[in-house]
């Protein structure tokens, strides 16, 4: 395994981390030999990036680690020491900051040229042969807000390749999540070069796909804690599976299919920021699922849909009533309810409490009152945490105080209590444990089953797959693939997300 | 379709050049985000308004002695206004900035007027002041996490109070010439204390615009999360920056105690609020959508010239007051329309730039042909 006396480009050891909730790491180690692509695999919230940002210095671990590059020492929880010991990073959200030029974004946490003094020009062809040599020639002066997602990332592993390809020790924590198959093909070929030229690469992603295509050696993360830690060739792609979900994935969810009732909303040519003319039909009954990279309008769409964002043109025909606009009131008003990804801002309201939460919502028509006592508002909570299976069921803990799975059924609970006719979700299941979802899919299908049209924004195409009767692809903020019964897979899904502007090798 | 292990030449990947920014101004110029009208609207705004009062109340407004009061009088308010940017560039208010004027002012008055310090040490000791009152509200916001709008009101309050408590509530006379000296000179007619703004001016243009630290300061405040990955000591330039801040309204104090000759209890408040006012109009010229000390000058001129003129032709007190607040919420209204209607159009223009390379083939990226 190790080869004798060459010491590894990186060991950990001992590894956790307790945050105030709950342990996101429990004595992890691991190994990265030089000319090696080690991938790190597990399931959102298994701690892949929480272990990630404890190596780039953004959490301090907890006592008991031991940290080595090249068998010497370094320490954790530090960025500077980080960087001394030669790790790069490329993380998940790219960790770019949009109002920044390009030429201060490549100089963040590297150097600028310049010490005592900046001069424009000379950064400015410092940065431009860094992005020259990950093949990519922009504007530097521009704010990185104005890139596309792919010249973002393009600018990410710039920066962190800025000191040289060859030899370095480069950490990459879900870098394609919004890169498109091109662009894939090219980091997969950096990262290649690197792990050729003596270096060594740490490769985090949730896409098994991509450990096949790329890696050498992986490493299973479950729940804080490491399950396995294999050489790729001896692994079949059900086995990695096994690994990741810690169980055979047929007994995750078995899905009833729902039978298609009428129309419950109808959106025609649908133009706002990031869709071009979209148009789709939800059914009562039915899970719709709406796939796409970031970038593909499939984050924007159910904003427009809920009347969050501007729409340029379009209509929208919900119960009997047709919008050529639509606002947030007149969404809540027929019956819509949403729930965004970002649970932290968006979704809910961490600092407030579980009754606060639930309470929240718009109440059906008829409903209303003026006054509402606390006593029957708890009862009411009560129920929906139990109807919910929220543990522990106290209405009055502060929505943070819960694991991600449970406040997501606290979200749950908020807009079911509206009882919508049409309930649009984005992301779902993100930072949700792998019990919990199964559990919220089944409660999505319920929902379905009683007659709701579900609307499942993703971008995880397993779950696509798995809990939807149909799914629309987006791309380019147009809609390019309709998956239905036999045609919608997995690798359907992901195939057209993907799809190029040019044929890529015949 | 595999890569050869062997390819050591440049990763320089002919798919991957996509030019940007096609059709729009070249490469090499500075700065594409934003017109360069837009960027130098105060300037015309500046000239119009000097077209308009040299017609108006040409017998007043265009004489030496306008440009003198000008120059003479915005000094202070231009120092302080700087002073604001280091916190503001970090994402940071630094409500306090007006009460450490007031507190600085106080000091040097009374420790040479009463008590008999020399000029030098006075100086020294509101300085010093300043530096503590800027650790002690990094302490909060940064060590403590208190936010810095709260924090910093609440050390406003304080430094009131303390300069109420020295002064009595009563004016300090009998300031020595040791310290009004320092504002008297007018080389060539300009009023010495506008030098000393723009000293301070082209200090913090280096600071800000030209040197790692300040680059990365304004990194601080637009993407903390994305600074603090990437290794930025945030938390050491947060504290830094509100040092910076606090120390140079000590400065101002120190200016404004030797252009009046005297301290009163309540002088420091005055000028918050046009400090912050030019230093966030400023944000919106020059280097719009961040903090610049370019643009805070070209804002300060602007207001100054404003202000005179208005006076000039008869306006009463309460002009100054309506007039910056009415600025500073047009420019900033006018800066965010401009940045939501432009981002609008590059992407309108992105996806005709798509459509136009021709509709995507349909055909399925296959990763073992």
């Amino acid at each position: 395994m190790t080869e004798a006396g060459v010491p590894p480009a990186l060991r950990l050891a001992g590894l956790g981390k307790t945050f105030p909730s709950q342990a996101a790491l429990r004595g992890v180690g691991l190994e990265l030999q030089r000319g090696e692509v080690r991938a790190l695999l597990g399931e959102n919230g298994s701690g892949k990036s929480t272990l990630i940002k404890l190596l780039a210095g953004y959490h301090t671990p907890d006592a008991g680690w031991t940290a080595e590059a090249d068998g010497v020492p370094f320490t954790l929880g530090n960025a500077e020491a980080a960087r001394e010991a030669g790790l790069r990073f490329i993380h998940q959200d790219l960790g770019l900051v949009p109002e920044l030029s390009v030429i201060d974004n490549l100089a963040l946490g590297e150097d600028y040229v310049g010490r005592r003094w900046i001069s424009p020009r000379r950064e400015a062809a410092a940065a431009r042969e860094a992005l020259s040599r990950v093949g990519l020639d922009l504007n530097v002066h521009r704010a990185v807000r104005e890139l596309t997602p792919g010249e973002q990332a393009g600018v990410t592993i710039a920066r962190a390749l800025r000191g040289g390809l060859d030899g370095t020790v480069l950490v990459l924590d879900e870098p394609t999540a919004s890169l498109s198959g091109t662009e894939v093909d090219r980091l997969h070929k950096i990262v290649r070069r690197i792990r050729d030229s003596g270096g060594a690469v740490l490769y985090v992603t949730h896409r098994l796909g991509e450990v096949f295509e790329i890696a050498d050696r992986v490493t299973v993360l479950r729940d804080g804690s490491e399950v396995a830690d294999r050489r790729v060739s001896d692994l079949s792609h059900a086995e990695l599976v096994r690994l990741v979900v810690g169980r055979d994935v047929d007994a995750v969810f078995s899905h009833a299919v729902a039978s298609r009732r009428s129309v419950a909303f109808e959106a025609q040519d649908v133009c706002g920021e990031g869709l071009d003319n979209v148009s789709l039909t939800g059914y009562h009954g039915e899970i719709l699922g709406v796939a796409g990279i970031t970038g593909s309008g499939r984050e924007e769409l159910p904003y427009l849909l809920f009347g969050a964002r501007r729409w340029h043109s379009g209509r929208l025909r919900i119960g009997d009533r047709s919008h050529n606009k639509m606002t947030v009131s007149a969404a809540l008003r027929s019956g819509m309810a949403f729930a965004a990804a970002d649970r932290q801002r968006e979704s809910a309201i961490p600092l407030l409490t579980i009754r606060d939460n639930v309470m929240l919502s718009a109440l059906p028509k008829g409903r209303a009152a003026w006054w509402v006592s606390l006593r029957s508002q708890r009862r009411d909570v009560e129920e929906w945490l139990e109807r919910m299976g929220v543990r522990p069921p106290d209405p009055e803990l502060p929505l943070a105080s819960l694991s991600g799975g449970n406040q997501q059924r606290v979200v749950l609970a908020r807009l079911l209590r509206s009882e919508p006719e049409v309930m649009l979700l984005e992301e779902p299941t993100r930072g949700v444990d792998i019990g919990a979802k199964a559990e919220i899919y089944r409660i999505l299908t319920e929902v379905a089953a009683e007659g709701a049209a579900v609307v499942i924004c993703s971008s995880d195409a397993e779950e696509l797959a798995l809990v939807c009767d149909r799914v629309l692809v987006l791309r380019e903020g147009r809609v390019v693939a309709e998956l239905e019964n036999e045609s919608l897979t997995e690798e359907a899904i992901v195939s057209h997300c993907v799809m190029e502007d040019q044929v890529s090798q015949p | 379709m595999s890569m050869t292990p062997s390819t050591h030449e440049p990763v320089a990947l002919p798919d991957a050049s996509v030019p940007a920014g096609e059709g729009e101004a070249p490469r090499g110029r500075r700065d594409t985000s934003h017109s360069i009208h837009a960027r130098l609207s105060g300037i015309y705004i500046i000239a119009l308004f000097i077209a308009i009062f040299a017609v108006w109340v040409p017998s007043t407004f265009l004489t030496t002695t306008t440009v003198q009061s000008i120059l003479g009088s915005e000094a202070i308010t231009a120092i302080i206004a700087i002073g604001l940017l280091f916190s503001l560039a970090a994402g940071q208010f630094d409500l306090s900035a007006g009460g450490m004027v007031g507190l600085s002012t106080v000091i040097v008055a009374w420790l040479t007027a009463q008590h008999g310090y020399s000029p030098e040490s006075a100086i020294a000791i509101a300085l010093a002041v300043g530096v503590a009152v800027g650790a002690l509200n990094g302490l909060l916001v940064v060590g403590l996490g208190v936010h810095s709008f709260i924090a910093t009101l609440g050390m406003s309050s304080v430094l009131i109070a303390i300069t109420e408590k020295i002064t009595g509530e009563e004016f300090i006379t009998g300031v020595p010439s040791g310290i009004t000296d320092i504002a008297n000179p007018q080389p060539l007619g300009i009023p010495v204390l506008a030098l000393y703004a723009l000293v301070v001016a082209v200090v913090a243009w280096y600071v800000l615009e030209h040197t790692p630290a300040g680059r990365r300061l304004h990194a601080v405040g637009a993407g903390p999360e994305a600074a603090r990955l990437a290794g930025v000591p945030t938390r050491k330039l947060a504290f830094a920056s509100l040092i910076a801040t606090s120390t140079i309204a000590a400065l101002a104090g120190v200016f404004l105690a030797a252009e009046v000759g005297s301290a009163s209890p309540d002088q420091g408040s005055a000028y918050l609020l046009p400090a912050f006012a030019a230093a966030l109009l400023g944000s919106t010229q020059i280097l719009p959508g961040r903090v610049n000390v370019a643009g805070t000058m070209v804002a300060i001129v602007l207001l100054a010239v404003g202000i005179k003129g208005l006076q000039l032709a008869g306006g009463a007190g309460w002009v100054t007051d309506m007039f910056n607040g009415v600025a500073l919420m047009v420019a900033v209204s006018a800066a965010n329309f401009a940045q939501v209607t432009r981002a609008r159009r590059l992407l309108r223009q992105r996806r005709t730039r798509d459509r136009a390379s021709g509709s995507p083939p349909e055909k399925i990226r296959r990763d073992h042909p």
